[in-house]
């Protein structure tokens, strides 16, 4: 018998079929449907940052982690997911240039940095995202209508930089083309409008998010709080509610960014708080803020409470309150 | 019909279907047998014989005083050879009694013992004489948890036949060989605890055993006891002694508590069967049944074999093993089960299975780095933190691993199993678990 061939392991001995590989292939899977949207929408140059920024994003991890003398993990697909989403998350026409540097940003700094996958604090993709808004204000602000070429250079700006501006939801409605705040809704859930490359069709992220869901890759949790807190903080602002979900990233972020496994909580307590206030801060930047769109920064600056989050646990199986000190002496 | 389980858990593959329908076959000569003396969780005993004494197959060889020790029985008539230490199926060395037929069969069982007259303290004597422990988890002894302290009423007896770890399949086939001899061994620890509700728990996956036992329990009714069948899901870790309870009682097993703390008493059927054996034929523990099993085992089988019996020494007439893809060895489970050095080990009183995996079963993974996904989280059915717990663990911290509830973990491995970077969870909270108590050894002995 080769005895001393077998494995001597400790138990268990099966595994789940579940990879991080597969995981982030759901995710990819997941995101399609948009992102041939966003290709869809506008045309090659969509088609351009987003290669560019998947291929700078796996580029410079494999190359960071080979500089480092480290395994080179992009097997894993992680990098890919992180380039995808961030150029999901900036205007079709970011010149190439500024997508490569977002992205090289967002693997280097906000994930390489911290120790590579499952270690990074922040959202790579959008801290990615923040670090261009700030270094290239107009690129990252530049809106293009839907099926135009954008080499000629038309922009708009996007409906919720309308209702910031003070527009009633039938004066932003018209600029889709629709008559009636109906017609503005409808338009929001098919996305045929101005934004960034994959946030603009509701309908096809719930499609992604539904499937993510279904296949355990991500919790509900977190997203239906955010979207909640967005609609009801909205309200109270006098925002309209549904027009404040179905616009700008909010559902995108919700469902993609907010449920990030390294960089948000774990526990499903922790979740809920996570979500209340990314969608808390993304309201209040919407309409207090610098910048038109707050979800960015709403789920970043959560992130940074992640850890503390984590401790709001669940009590364990048989946890029993320990009963108050007894007096000295009775022991 | 509705089927009770506990929050948590995880679907492992199930693998039964190659030896679920297959007869137990009984295996009753063997050219020798290795038996370790210490089968039991409690105090070591002592061997009560000598190398070159005659033993006859049931005469007691092994015994200690103390109130958590089982004594340990002849398998079969013959000579004692050796008295030495040998490997047993928890990968340690411990002193085993080695025994060779003389082919004379000559029997030293108990006189038959009528549980339903007898008293109660001569029903734990006996259970305790027949050498009787645990069988499906770590051996133990059967007559401590029948003699609950006066402060802990016990209202339900609960026979797990979940056998929730994968590929095992002896439980279900004795509830469908030997349903008689179940429900007797419920029945006598009903009377002994005096106790009237009884629960068979098993998986819904073995629900068609369901009319044969209420069949079965129907015809025995006795006065004053009720017994009933429950389905559960099919959801690992369904059979853990907390799990179960939680599922049929709705009740939590307080935190460094024990079952009678919520007025339950927990054996697994195959122990149950063993009673009925030890009043109804005087027969002591001197065989059992296991499931052997596994992509390199080309006779998947259910067995009964003298206890002591090498695994190795029913190859190739019994078993037949594809040496050339076998991989690894597992007594037990692959959830639970050590893996083993090699097949040359004996079964004893706690080995349900004996697995041997091929090459494609039992794969190396190597651990990648957390993604903090929240997996073993939710599947903890014990509600900790899995991941944290590793953190912790490796950071050192062993205050943090308590706080988190490292000591309340059941080690089921639930949380390794749906760890998509294969992290060796379990593995190390074994270990941590161990570091802490002796550290809490360490410092109760400064505090003295
Ligand atoms: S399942 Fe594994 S990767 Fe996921 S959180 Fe737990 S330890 Fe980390
Ligand atoms: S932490 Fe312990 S109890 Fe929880 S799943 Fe892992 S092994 Fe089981």
């Amino acid at each position: 018998m080769p005895a001393n061939s077998l494995l001597l392991s400790s138990s268990p001995h099966v595994y789940s079929g579940v990879t991080t590989r597969r995981l982030m292939l759901s995710v990819i899977i997941a995101l399609l449907p948009a992102t041939v949207f966003g290709v869809v929408l506008y045309g090659l140059p969509a088609l351009g940052v987003i290669l560019t920024s998947v291929a700078a994003s796996v580029l410079s991890e494999a190359g960071f982690r080979a500089l480092l003398k480290r395994d080179i993990r992009i097997g894993d697909l992680s990098a890919v997911v992180t380039g995808l989403l961030l150029a999901l998350i900036i205007p079709p026409s970011t010149p190439l240039w500024m997508v490569a540097l977002g992205a090289v940003f967002a693997i280097v700094v906000a994930k390489e940095f911290f120790g590579g996958l499952g270690a990074n604090p922040f959202n790579p993709a959008l801290v990615g995202r923040a670090i261009m808004i700030m270094s290239f204000p107009a690129a990252l602000t530049t809106w293009h209508s839907p099926f135009a070429p954008i080499a000629d250079a038309y922009t708009t700006a996007t409906p919720l930089n309308l209702l910031k501006m003070g527009q009633s939801l039938t004066d932003v409605a018209s600029t889709v083309g629709a008559s009636t705040p109906a017609g503005l809704y409808w338009n929001l859930l098919i996305g045929t409008r101005a934004g960034s490359i994959g946030e603009s069709s509701v309908i096809l992220l719930l499609a992604g998010a539904a499937f993510l869901l279904i296949m355990g890759v991500i919790a509900w949790v977190t997203p239906v709080f955010m979207l909640g807190s967005i609609a009801l903080f909205s309200w109270i602002l006098g925002v309209d509610p549904l027009v404040a979900v179905i616009s700008g990233g909010a559902v995108l972020g919700a469902f993609f960014m907010a449920t990030d496994y390294a960089s948000t909580p774990m526990t499903p307590k922790g979740k809920a708080i996570f979500g209340i206030g990314a969608g808390l801060v993304t309201v209040l930047i919407r309409q207090f803020g610098g910048f038109p769109e707050g979800v960015t920064y709403g789920i970043l600056i959560m992130n940074a409470f992640a850890p503390f989050l984590n401790k709001l646990r669940v009590p364990k199986y048989g946890f029993v309150k320990p009963a108050k000190p007894a007096k000295e002496g009775s022991r | 019909m509705e089927r009770k389980t506990f929050r948590g858990g995880a679907h492992p593959p199930e693998r039964k279907d190659r030896t679920s329908e297959l007869p137990i076959e009984y295996v009753r000569s063997v050219k020798q047998v290795v038996v370790p003396v210490n089968q039991h969780f409690g105090p070591p005993i002592q061997p009560l014989v000598k190398v070159g004494d005659s033993v006859k197959r049931g005469q007691k060889i092994a015994d200690a005083e103390g109130r958590m020790t089982v004594p340990v029985h002849a398998p079969i008539s013959g000579v004692v050879k050796k008295i030495e230490p040998r490997l047993q199926p928890n990968n340690a060395e411990g002193p085993a009694i080695v025994i060779e037929p003389d082919g004379s069969d000559v029997v030293d069982f108990l006189p038959v013992l009528d549980a339903f007259s007898c008293t109660k303290d001569q029903a734990l004597a006996r259970i305790r004489e027949a050498g009787i422990v645990g069988m499906g988890g770590a051996g133990f002894p059967a007559h401590v948890k029948l003699a609950p302290p006066p402060n802990k009423p016990i209202d339900v007896v609960i026979a797990n036949a979940a056998e929730c770890e994968p590929y095992l399949t002896i439980d279900e086939r004795l509830l469908a060989e030997r349903p008689g001899d179940v429900v007797d061994g419920m029945a006598i620890l009903l009377k002994t605890l005096g106790v009237a509700k009884g629960v068979i728990g098993l998986e819904a996956n073995k629900e068609h055993l369901v009319p044969l036992l209420s069949e079965t329990i129907a015809e025995r009714r006795r006065e004053g006891q009720e017994i009933s069948v429950i389905v559960l899901e099919t959801k690992y870790p369904q059979g853990g002694e907390k799990m179960l309870i939680t599922a049929i009682t709705g009740k939590e097993v307080p935190s460094g508590g024990l079952p009678m703390d919520v007025g339950c008493v927990v054996q697994n059927v195959g122990t149950l069967a063993a009673v009925a054996d030890a009043f109804n034929k005087g027969q002591p523990l001197i065989e059992r049944g296991f499931t052997v099993t596994g992509g390199a085992c080309k006779t998947p089988k259910n067995l009964v074999v003298p206890i002591g019996t090498l695994v190795s020494d029913l190859v190739p007439d019994t078993i037949q093993v594809d040496d050339e893809n076998l991989a690894r060895v597992v007594a037990g489970g692959p959830m639970m089960g050590p893996a083993v050095p090699s097949y040359a080990f004996p079964i004893q009183k706690n080995t349900s299975g004996v697995l041997l995996m091929d090459k494609a079963e039992a794969r190396y993974f190597q651990e990648q780095p957390c993604i903090r996904c929240g997996r073993c989280m939710r599947a903890c059915s014990c509600r900790l933190s899995p991941a944290l717990l590793n953190e912790a663990l490796n950071a050192g911290d062993l205050d943090a691993a308590e706080a988190i509830g490292v000591l309340d973990c059941i080690e089921c491995g639930t949380c390794s199993f749906v760890c998509p970077s294969r992290i060796q969870l379990v593995q190390r909270f074994r270990i941590g678990k161990q570091l802490l108590r002796a550290k809490k050894q360490k410092e109760a002995q400064r505090a003295r």
